[in-house]
């Protein structure tokens, strides 16, 4: 596997964001891999903000440790990016903004690139300076210039032919500039990616496994969900900005309760506020998604940064008990096929299903070769939508299953009451008059144990609640849930290549969890649990779960992403204790 | 057809029963027995479907309104009926959604989303129940108690301004708003078919006296207050006159109370103005194919 590393680095408002966008479409329609994650503050202006993209000719599992080639468009760009370069680094910079003088010249190729003046020359527009580094870049990668010629043609074309000419003419002035020359020369396969986002992946499950309605109030990491609904309104779904998270969940609830397939979603503050919601949600047996892609925390936190620390608050928030559903998605790709699953298991339990996201599974973008919309299937529940028998329709039904049937607004003979409050089978309270009352009190544990059995339906009705097992006769194993698990398959190949051989056990579905099975997956294994958190949260479930405690844990908690390097560093310290 | 509206001359013949038969929980003399009343005679007299009338409400001695009718329901939380209100009608423009609560719940913990929906113009009507004291939870002070009110949570009277609730209404952007009297339930019942009949965001505001924990503003201190807006030749389309109307209790030191019709105006609504909802309501909307899944996936190559 051959891969190259691309930093570029300005300040908010230099196009670092668009230039690693354009670099990201000239790779993957090369036929290339592309793994792509952005460093930003919560600033709009100014800052210092990176992008990185790893080009790779085979499938990547993290966007690398190291800088081959930095772009920096400005001064910080040197001085806070020097320790991460990789050595014989390629620094492209304009000597008319930049001295690189804190660099040492003998251990980095330093690219001297008039950028603004070449900008300016071909554009008369100084922004067109960073389409001329992103041609030497392409140079140094191997990339042939025709195909950003033919990108810039079907990105651009709308704009008319001088935006077109000038970006071509600024990106071969780059290309073919002095000191740039074919340096890694990664060749790609012919197949053309999609690349795309954690956020923008699972939107596209929902959207296909016909989710209409999605409530939202503004958050990182989960805005971009609100804003691919927005964009997609003419596409049959709606997109709603509510006045709070308060409102998006109860909004999501009301939807659903209509017979939408509904879904909102936050980040953990968010989470926070839609706590009641949830409860409602698992009382009314109204079935919902809700996303929470996790930032650094506790409160506001690095609202820019990920962690996964909200796997305990997720699967425990709003008093009371209820059944609900977990989820973690471990790729990209996975990020579609849960969101497309969530639906179904939303609609088959009634319950409440949490997909936990977080920034760097949110945000990083990844080529993919595309989604499996064939195996999507709809299954809505039992509903129902005449009426067959005489008398008042049982919303709350007592059933072996613990699953009731369900009816919508508008179905004649099948009205009735969803209530937060405890009820009997027809929706009617028994909260005020008659609580506790004999009678009361046994309709009170028959209706609490029929929701509750939907937990034991589920887990024998399904066979997804157990942990995954890679390299099943490794030596020791990374335990992981969600995101971890992208760059954990990374550290097993870097362990490999210094003779360790390491699995991986990696959790998507965590709650509920078959106990027995994964505990008989986890026995006798030499196991190290990887967590972007500071108390090992996930050990806890597992814990929790089956008694087995992992006594070696790799935590990261600073906000940055992990990678495959500083997790194969730590468990090879690990190893050698 | 299903999907039309509701208008007043519409199946009158055939009446239908709205009572469920479950008996409300309030106190022997509460206002909210008016309420029900009005708001059974409102929708019989409409004469919609009782299946596309959902009726949500929110946590409070108000909130129990939904049970005793025989109508699709939603009993939800405390200050959020009107977002899980709003959910239903937007995924279902065919229904009639109406919402029910009390001050506390749609004044206090909710008012925000009293504010925003306003705003939308969604087409909802939303009933509440203004007794100016938190009843269920046996009498604290509300966000329209008056000045001086002694209440559990006040007990050396009440300092803060009570909250104007159709001056709030009218800014924010509702189109229908009325005030009712409890002590008056066929005004009330017209006042409230009026909102249902109305496209947009109604609100009717209802005194409706709690007789366990409010001593002060009682059917009688109401009765010797209340006039009739229209009687008094109150122009609803004027908003400038409407608010001005709002503030005259206050201004009077509460002398004079109007009710009855505030505010109409004719303005589109929000599912009149949302893309989507050119395409009809939602949950009659078919799923994306794999072809169009995959038009839409083109955008990321």
């Amino acid at each position: 596997m051959a891969s190259v590393s691309v930093r570029i680095v300005g300040a908010n408002g230099d196009g670092v964001e668009s230039s690693g966008a354009l670099l990201i479409k000239v790779a993957t329609r090369n036929g290339l891999n592309v793994f792509g994650y952005r460093g930003y503050q919560s600033i709009i202006r100014g800052g210092h903000v990176w992008y990185q993209i790893r080009i790779s000719d085979s499938k990547l599992y993290s966007h690398g440790e190291g800088i081959d080639i930095l772009i920096a468009l400005n001064q910080d760009s040197i001085t806070y990016q020097k320790s991460h370069l990789n050595p014989n680094a390629i620094v492209i910079y304009d000597p008319s903004k930049i001295k690189v003088d804190e660099l040492d010249a003998t251990k980095f190729r330093l690219v001297k690139l008039p950028m603004l003046d070449i900008a300016i020359e071909v554009s008369g527009d100084p922004i067109m300076r960073n389409t001329v580094a992103i041609g030497a870049a392409l140079k140094f990668i191997g990339i042939d210039i025709s195909v950003f010629n033919e990108v810039i043609k079907s990105m651009f074309g709308r704009k008319g032919e001088k935006v077109v000419e000038s970006n071509i003419k600024a990106a071969s002035r780059g290309y073919d500039s002095e000191g740039v020359s074919m340096v890694f020369n990664i060749k790609g396969d012919g197949k053309q990616r999609y690349a795309l986002d954690g956020n923008t992946a699972l939107s596209i499950g929902a959207y296909a496994s016909g989710c209409k309605f999605y409530a939202a109030y503004p958050m990182t990491p989960a805005s971009s969900i609100l804003h691919w609904f927005a964009a997609h309104e003419n596409k049959g779904v709606m997109p709603k900005q509510t006045e709070d998270e308060i409102a998006a969940i109860n909004m999501t609830i009301g939807a659903a309760s209509a017979g939408a397939r509904a879904m909102c979603g936050t980040s953990g503050g968010g989470f926070s506020l839609m706590v009641e919601g949830l409860g409602l949600a698992g009382m009314l047996e109204t079935p919902i998604v809700v996303v929470e892609s996790q930032r650094t925390g506790p409160s506001t936190g690095l609202p820019t940064k990920t962690e996964q620390a909200d796997l305990l608050f997720v699967m425990h928030a709003s008093q009371g008990e209820f059944p609900r559903i977990v989820v973690a998605p471990r790729s990209i790709e996975e990020s579609f096929k849960i969101a497309s699953e969530a639906f179904n298991l939303a609609d088959r339990y009634q319950c409440p299903v949490l997909i936990m996201m977080d920034l760097y599974l949110s945000e990083h973008i990844e080529s993919i070769d595309g989604f499996d919309f064939d195996s999507i299937t709809i299954d809505r529940g039992k509903i129902v939508t005449q009426k067959t028998d005489e008398g008042r329709f049982k919303r709350y039904l007592i059933t072996e299953d613990g699953i009731s049937p369900r009816s919508f607004p508008g179905a004649r003979g099948l009205e009735f009451i969803a209530g937060s409050d405890e009820h009997n089978e027809y929706g009617d309270l028994i909260s005020d008059a008659f609580a506790g009352i004999d009678s009361s009190i046994e309709i009170r544990n028959k209706m609490h144990e029929k929701r509750m059995r939907k937990m034991d339906t589920m887990l024998k009705n399904e066979s997804i609640f157990v942990p995954h097992i890679e390299n099943e006769n490794a030596d020791y194993f990374l335990v992981t849930f969600g995101s971890t698990t992208i760059p954990a398959r990374e550290a097993v190949e870097i362990l490999k290549s210094k003779g360790l051989n390491f699995g991986i056990i990696s959790f998507n579905y965590i709650l509920p969890l078959d106990k027995e099975k994964t505990k008989a997956m986890l026995h006798g294994k030499r196991m190290i649990n990887v967590e972007a958190n500071f108390t090992g949260q996930l050990a806890k479930v597992i814990m929790m779960n089956t008694g087995i405690e992992i006594k070696e844990s790799i935590l990261k908690y600073d906000g940055e992403a992990f990678t495959g390097e500083s997790i194969a560093s730590e468990a090879l310290k690990i190893v050698k204790k | 057809m299903p999907g039309s509206n509701p208008t007043a001359n519409q199946n009158t013949k055939q009446k239908q029963n709205f009572a469920s038969g479950v008996k409300p929980i309030w106190c022997p003399g509460c206002g909210d027995f008016s309420v029900e009343a009005a708001l059974m005679k409102a929708v019989q007299e409409i004469g919609i479907e009782k299946e596309r009338v959902v009726i949500v409400s929110g946590i409070g001695c108000s909130s129990a309104m939904p049970h005793p009718f025989s109508t699709y329901g939603i009993h939800s939380l405390h200050g959020r009926l009107l977002p899980v209100a709003a959910g239903v009608k937007l995924a279902n423009d065919d229904l009639i959604v109406i919402g029910t609560g009390g001050d506390g719940d749609g004044y206090g913990i909710g008012v925000g989303h009293l504010i925003h929906n306003a705003r939308r113009n969604i087409d909802l009507t939303y009933i509440v129940m203004n007794n100016e004291i938190y009843g269920l939870t046996t009498g604290q002070a509300s966000p329209t108690s008056l000045i001086g009110a002694k209440t559990k949570s006040t007990p050396f009277g009440s300092i803060e301004t009570p909250e104007n609730p159709t001056a709030i209404a009218i800014s924010a952007g509702a189109t229908y708003v009325a005030r009712a009297f409890s002590g008056d339930p066929m005004h009330m019942a017209e006042l409230i078919k009026g909102g249902i009949l109305h496209k947009g965001f109604s609100i009717i505001d209802v005194f409706s006296p709690c007789v366990t924990f409010n001593n002060l503003n009682t059917y009688d201190w109401f009765r010797q207050r209340v006039y009739k807006l229209e009687t008094s030749g109150h122009d609803p389309s004027d908003k400038s006159k409407a608010m001005e109307r709002s503030f005259e209790a206050e201004q009077t030191d509460w002398a004079k109370i109007p009710i009855g019709l505030f505010y109409k105006a004719e303005k589109q609504t929000y599912s009149q103005l949302d893309i989507t909802l050119q395409q009809g309501p939602l949950v009659n909307q078919k799923f994306p194919t794999k072809q169009q899944a995959l038009e839409i996936m083109e955008e990321y190559r």
